[in-house]
C-alpha cells in the first residue's frame, strides 16, 4: 500500500494519472486521440469520511488501472488462439443451458475464455482484500461474500452468494477497521460501486 | 483440445457436485484455482469453498452476459450469437472495463481466422468483416474499424444510451487515454500471421 498523508488538488483531466509511453514503432501520435466530454458528464464522487478509507480507495483504483494495462499488454502478446486457461467447450455447455440460446458462433468462446479469466481475477482479487483485512492468509466464501457485496456490478452474483454471509463478512470487516458503513452491501462513496474513480 | 459437446442440457436441481451432468454447469475447478492464484500473493491460500464460490460465480457470469446478447439477438431476428454481441452485454450490464481488452482479443482471433479463411502465409487485403457475415446487416461500427483511428473515433460515440448510459459515460478518459498509449500496436499486431488449426472444429456461423 502506498500510504498518502497528504491529498494533491484533483488534476483537470480525470482518468489521466498514468502516463503510459508509446510502444517502439508506434504509428499514432496524440493527434488523432479523441477525448470525450466525461468531466462534465461525470460529477466527481463524494470522498469518504476516514482517511484510511480514502487512501485505500486511492491505492484500489490505482491498482485497478494497473490491472486493466496489464490485461491489454497481455491481450497484445497474445499470438496463440488454439490453447485456452478454460475450455472452450464447457463454456459453450454453459450458455447452452440457456434454452433461448440456438447457435454460438465459435469466436463467442473465445471472447468468454478471456472475459471469465479477468472476472476470476478481479473477483478474486476483491475478496483478497477482504481477507488481508481480516488479518488472514487464506480467501475463503466470505471474502467473495463480501467482495460481491461491496461491488454493484457483481450484484448479480448475490444469490448466487448468501446474503447472510456477506453481512456477516461486512460486520467483521467494519468490527476490524473500525469505519461505520451506512449498510452492508451498498457502497459508501461510490454510486457505482467500482473503485476506478479517484477521489484525489 | 475441447473434446464432444452432445450434452448440451442443463443439469439437475441437486447440488451435488459429483454428478458428471451438474459438474458440466461449472468450469472445472482446476482452471479456476490457477487463475484465482494470479491474482494472489505467493504465500496465499484459497480454501475449497472459495474455490467453489468463484466456480459458481463464472457459470452465472457466463450465463448473465449470455442471456443479455440472446435477447439482443432475438430482438434483431438473428439465430447466431457472435462476439460483438457478446461484447455489447458485457458494456450494458456494466463491465465496462473488460470491453476494450476484449475487442482487441477478439480482432487478433479473426485476423487469424481470416487468415485461415484464406488458405495462404499472406494476410488478405480486404477488411476483417469479409469473414464475419453475420455482422454485416447489423452495421457493426467495429466491424468497419480495420485500425487504431477507426477505434479511437468509436469509443468517443455511446453505441448504446438506454441503460449503460450514466455508467459508460464514467469510463471514456480511462478509455482514451489507453487507447492513445496503445494505438501504435495496430501495426505490430497485424504483422501476426500465424495460423494454428483446431479452431474450426466449434460450431460455425
Amino acid at each position: 500500500m502506498e500510504p498518502k498523508s497528504t491529498t494533491p488538488p484533483p488534476p483537470p483531466v480525470m482518468g489521466a494519472p498514468i502516463a503510459y509511453p508509446p510502444p517502439p514503432g508506434a504509428a499514432y501520435p496524440a493527434g488523432p486521440y479523441v477525448h470525450a466530454p466525461a468531466a462534465a458528464l461525470y460529477p466527481p464522487p463524494p470522498l469518504p469520511p476516514a482517511p484510511p478509507s480514502s487512501q485505500q480507495g486511492a491505492a484500489a483504483a490505482h491498482q485497478q488501472q494497473l490491472f486493466w494495462a496489464e490485461q491489454y499488454r497481455e491481450i497484445e502478446a497474445t499470438t496463440d488462439f488454439k490453447n485456452h486457461n478454460l475450455p472452450l467447450a464447457r463454456i459453450k455447455k454453459i450458455m447452452k443451458a440457456d434454452e433461448d440460446v440456438r447457435m454460438i458462433a465459435a469466436e463467442a468462446p473465445v471472447v468468454f475464455s478471456r472475459a471469465c479469466e479477468m472476472f476470476i481475477l478481479e473477483l478474486t482479487h476483491r475478496g483478497w482484500a477482504h481477507a488481508e483485512e481480516n488479518k488472514r492468509r487464506t480467501l475463503q466464501k466470505s471474502d467473495i461474500a463480501a467482495a460481491v457485496a461491496r461491488t454493484e456490478v457483481f450484484d448479480f452474483l448475490v444469490d448466487i452468494v448468501p446474503r447472510d454471509e456477506a453481512k456477516d463478512a461486512d460486520s467483521a470487516a467494519m468490527g476490524a477497521a473500525g469505519i461505520p458503513h451506512p449498510a452492508a452491501g451498498l457502497p459508501a462513496a461510490d454510486p457505482m460501486g467500482y473503485y476506478y474513480v479517484q477521489p484525489q | 483440445m475441447p473434446d464432444s459437446d452432445n450434452d448440451e442440457s442443463g443439469g439437475p436441481s441437486n447440488a451435488d457436485f459429483s454428478s458428471p451432468r451438474e459438474q458440466d454447469r461449472f468450469l472445472p475447478i482446476a482452471n479456476v484455482s490457477r487463475i484465482m492464484k494470479k491474482a494472489l500473493p505467493a504465500n496465499a491460500k484459497i480454501s475449497k469453498d472459495g474455490k467453489e464460490t468463484v466456480q459458481e460465480c463464472v457459470s452465472e457470469f457466463i450465463s448473465f452476459i449470455t442471456g443479455e446478447a440472446s435477447d439482443k439477438c432475438q430482438r434483431e431476428k438473428r439465430k447466431t450469437i457472435n462476439g460483438d454481441d457478446l461484447l455489447w452485454a458485457m458494456t450494458t450490464l456494466g463491465f465496462e472495463d473488460y470491453v476494450e481488452p476484449l475487442k482487441l482479443y477478439l480482432h487478433k482471433f479473426r485476423e487469424l481466422e481470416g487468415d485461415k479463411a484464406a488458405a495462404g502465409s499472406q494476410p488478405p487485403p480486404p477488411p476483417s468483416s469479409t469473414h464475419n457475415g453475420a455482422g454485416v446487416p447489423v452495421g457493426y461500427g467495429m466491424y468497419g474499424a480495420g485500425g487504431g483511428s477507426g477505434m479511437i473515433m468509436m469509443m468517443g460515440q455511446p453505441m448504446y444510451p438506454p441503460a449503460a448510459s450514466s455508467g459508460y459515460s464514467q469510463q471514456p478518459p480511462h478509455h482514451q487515454m489507453s487507447m492513445g498509449g496503445k494505438g501504435g500496436a495496430y501495426g505490430h499486431c497485424d504483422g501476426s500471421s500465424s495460423s494454428p488449426s483446431g479452431l474450426r472444429r466449434h460450431d460455425g456461423l
